[in-house]
């Protein structure tokens, strides 16, 4: 075999550590800044001008601040170019706006206008929370019933919830805006970080209907290094694939495209470093429960001392009949 | 068997040909006669490329029947019509009291909400002595006018005809008024509004729209015929001329209110189908080239597919005429980098298999087999997530939905039956070598990965 002998079971606890070094800050700047939310979520006017004059935020401000706007977002673009985020406008009031933006720069040409009533961005928020929430239900429905084990797929999920946190994090620490197409980002991650998952997965259920004898731990580690190539190289052309459109897509499209590539990034790392792990974890800690208090001081990683417990059948399961099987040997 | 891979190359070919058939229509039938026409691609762009509105109205009554939506949408079609927009659509989501409006093109989003949304009742009331200046404001319930002054005054609206009782309106230049909106009367209308002038003499019969007053002109003398005149309040021929569209169109039976507008800009659009589609063209090139460098032969044969693949969701596209939106090339592009992953995953099963020291043909067969069970588990959960979006998702969501299922599905094909006639069709020439051998340096690499 020319595969490399690296031992990511038995380092495990450096994942986890790692994890919680990405997700803790990501938690507290999420709580504390909370998320940049776009006119989308929160209801509320964006343009995109081009004005024909040179002006400053300044100039603009003053303009806003005449008809009780001051605590608009105004940002310069390339050019002659100005984003404004503010309160959902009357159609009355955004009229006198352009007219004064008008009488003092000259033609302004809209290149992108976003105007949304209150009770959509609600209605959006529902539906991307509710999209998340049956997504995943539907997946742990889909995937305990392919591996004939709930703790496959409770695990795929946390290593799931892992991403989507990672996610929510770095969009909270780059302040970048969370808008419609953020929802697309949440559930392309949920669907790539699972696939991901899966085909690792996929390969320990191979290995544990061909090896009798391994201890499940070393069995996951193995399944990993041989899923590892693929692994790889999925994510890496996924993320060339999306890394041209962060690149040369335009502006329009970068933090959509940024979302994807750190899902894809995290749903690589996470089934690797958190989905499998928990799965061993979750093994050895049932088999403790079960065996005498002798030999559950032993180490937990490492060759199990009890051949039996390290069948396959007994290995991921915690169905009946299989507990029936073990308790005969 | 070498007979059942010309069949499956066969048909292999007969699927590239009728998804670039759907997709490009290189041939046109007219009657039974097949024509050529030079292959282009016939996709429904999004507003967000091709530039344009899309409004969504809601109806500010509870209680609105699926008529009342319907008279709404009427009203609008026609109004639109005056806009000079090509293909316009107009949905109704009666359930959400909703009615949304796509705009292709247009140039001027505000004039198209100020011309749609306007409920347009028009209502020429009798206000006795009293002369009340344009922009004054009658209350909800007609008791009250606010004046533009700020000041209140009582005045109950007594209203005598409305827009319901004209029959045709028209915008025009006058040399002493400027622009101005001449209309006349239906008949019996015509016949009512003559008593009245006659009668009432002296008096103002005050203009109003959508309680608001547009001009109070005092009635000087009877009025036959049923013509008149609205001046005043206009300040160019536009305004009139959008007046006289209204009063045409007739009031909307439920007054709307604008929830949301997202319009592109021309300008925008353009700029983001030219960036995507290099964005296209570059992360397919990398992703190739990885393809090449990493499984030689077989990444040739993998990239093969990958372009039937790229022929297929066009087709699909078009074939279903869905709406390519940019998060829809987003969906496309990021469907390319997975497409991949079912061919990974079937080479690197193979190439297990090769190591075990199993014959070229064995190790297709049982890498393919193998793969199998793993490509549909990994797609399926993958599909799950699109489908709900699909299902929950509108706009901007829905379009990124659209392409992903189609990628997804279009992506298991080609990988699982398109791949493999092009592996096995070379697995019988003198090349087989060259797919055992390049299997085996695939190893290598992994080892430095």
């Amino acid at each position: 075999m020319k595969q490399p002998s690296w031992d990511i079971i038995g380092k495990r606890k450096w994942g986890y550590l790692f994890s919680l070094l990405v997700i803790i800050p990501g938690i507290i700047a999420l709580s504390v800044n909370g998320l940049n939310l776009g006119v989308d979520f929160t209801g509320g006017t964006f343009l995109d001008l081009r004005l024909e004059k040179d002006f400053t935020t300044g100039q603009v401000r003053q303009i806003f601040d005449r008809f009780g706007l001051g605590r608009s977002i105004i940002q310069k673009g390339a050019g002659r170019d100005l984003s404004i985020r503010t309160r959902f406008l009357s159609e009355e009031e955004r009229v006198k706006i352009l007219q004064a933006l008008r009488q003092e720069f000259g033609e302004v040409t809209v290149l992108r206008a976003d105007e949304v009533g209150p009770r959509i961005g609600r209605e959006l928020r529902n539906i991307a929370i509710l999209g998340v929430a049956i997504g995943l239900l539907l997946q742990v429905v889909y995937i305990s019933y392919r591996f004939k084990s709930v703790r496959f797929a409770v695990a795929a999920d946390i290593a799931l919830l892992h991403d989507i946190l990672v996610v929510l994090a770095a969009f909270s620490l780059t302040r970048k805006e969370v808008n419609s197409s953020f929802v697309a980002v949440l559930l392309t991650v949920v669907g790539y970080s699972i696939n991901d998952t899966i085909v690792l997965f996929d390969r320990i259920r191979e290995n544990l209907a061909m090896r009798a004898r391994e201890p499940f731990d070393r069995l996951v580690n193995r399944s990993i290094l041989e899923a590892l190539v693929r692994s790889l190289n999925t994510s890496i052309t996924t993320i060339l694939a999306i890394g041209a459109v962060y690149f040369f897509g335009g502006t329009t499209i970068r933090d959509f495209a940024f979302g994807l590539m750190v899902g894809i990034a995290t749903g690589a790392y996470s089934s690797i470093f958190t989905a499998s792990p928990l799965l061993v974890d979750w093994h050895l800690w049932a088999q403790r429960r079960k065996v005498k208090p002798v030999e559950a001081r032993l180490p937990a990683v490492g060759p199990s001392p009890v051949p039996a417990t390290a069948s396959p059948a007994t290995s991921p399961g915690g169905q009946p009949p299989r507990k029936h099987k073990k308790r005969r040997k | 068997m070498a007979s059942r891979l010309w069949l499956r190359l066969a048909f292999v070919l007969a699927v590239a040909l009728l998804a670039f058939q759907v997709a490009f229509r290189p041939v046109r039938f007219e009657g039974f006669v097949p024509t050529l026409t030079s292959p282009r691609i016939h996709l429904n762009l999004g507003l967000d490329l091709k530039g344009g509105s899309r409004l969504v109205f809601r109806a500010l009554r509870e209680n609105v029947s699926v008529e009342d939506l319907q008279g709404v949408k009427r009203i609008i079609e026609q109004r639109i019509d005056q806009l000079g927009v090509v293909e316009p659509t107009i949905e109704i989501l009666s359930r959400q009291r909703r009615i949304v409006v796509e705009l292709p093109g247009i140039q001027d989003p505000q004039r198209a909400i100020n011309l749609i949304g306007k409920t347009a009742l028009l209502e020429f009331v009798d206000t006795g002595t009293t002369q009340l200046p344009p922009g004054a404001k009658w209350s909800e319930d007609g008791k009250k006018v606010t004046l533009p002054s700020g000041q209140s005054i009582s005045l109950p609206k007594n209203v005598k005809f409305t827009g319901a009782d004209l029959q045709s309106a028209q915008a025009t230049i006058s040399d002493i008024e400027g622009p101005v909106v001449n209309f006349q009367m239906k008949g019996e209308a015509a016949k009512r509004f003559e008593e009245y002038t006659r009668e009432n003499i002296g008096r103002y019969l005050t203009i109003v729209l959508d309680n608001e007053v547009i001009s109070s002109p005092v009635i000087r003398s009877t009025i036959t015929g049923g013509r008149g005149q609205i001046s005043g309040g206009f300040q160019n021929l536009q305004e009139a001329r959008d007046l006289a569209v209204l009063l045409r169109s007739g009031a909307l039976p439920v007054p709307v209110e604008v929830e949301e507008n997202r319009t592109i800009g021309p300008l925008l659009g353009r700029d983001s189908i030219e960036r995507s589609l290099k964005a296209g063209y570059i992360g397919t090139i990398l992703v190739i080239l990885f393809m090449l460098l990493y499984y030689r032969l077989q990444g040739f044969l993998a990239s093969l597919a990958l372009g039937l693949y790229i022929l297929l969701i066009l087709a699909a596209l078009t074939g279903l005429n869905a709406t390519l939106t940019l998060p829809g090339i987003a969906g496309i592009i990021l469907s390319i980098g997975m497409a991949v992953d079912a061919n990974v995953i079937i080479f690197e099963k193979m190439k297990e298999e090769l190591r075990l020291g199993k014959t070229l043909y064995m190790a297709i067969q049982t890498g393919w087999r193998r793969a199998l069970v793993t490509i549909v588990d990994s797609n399926t959960t993958t599909l799950i997530a699109a489908v709900v979006l699909l299902w929950l998702g509108s706009g901007p969501i829905r379009g990124f939905a659209v392409t992903l299922t189609i990628g997804v599905i279009a992506s298991m094909f080609t990988a699982i039956v398109v791949t493999r006639v092009f592996v096995d069709l070379v697995s019988g020439t003198r090349l087989a070598s060259w797919l055992k051998a390049i299997a085996a340096t695939g190893g290598r690499t992994s080892e430095a990965a």
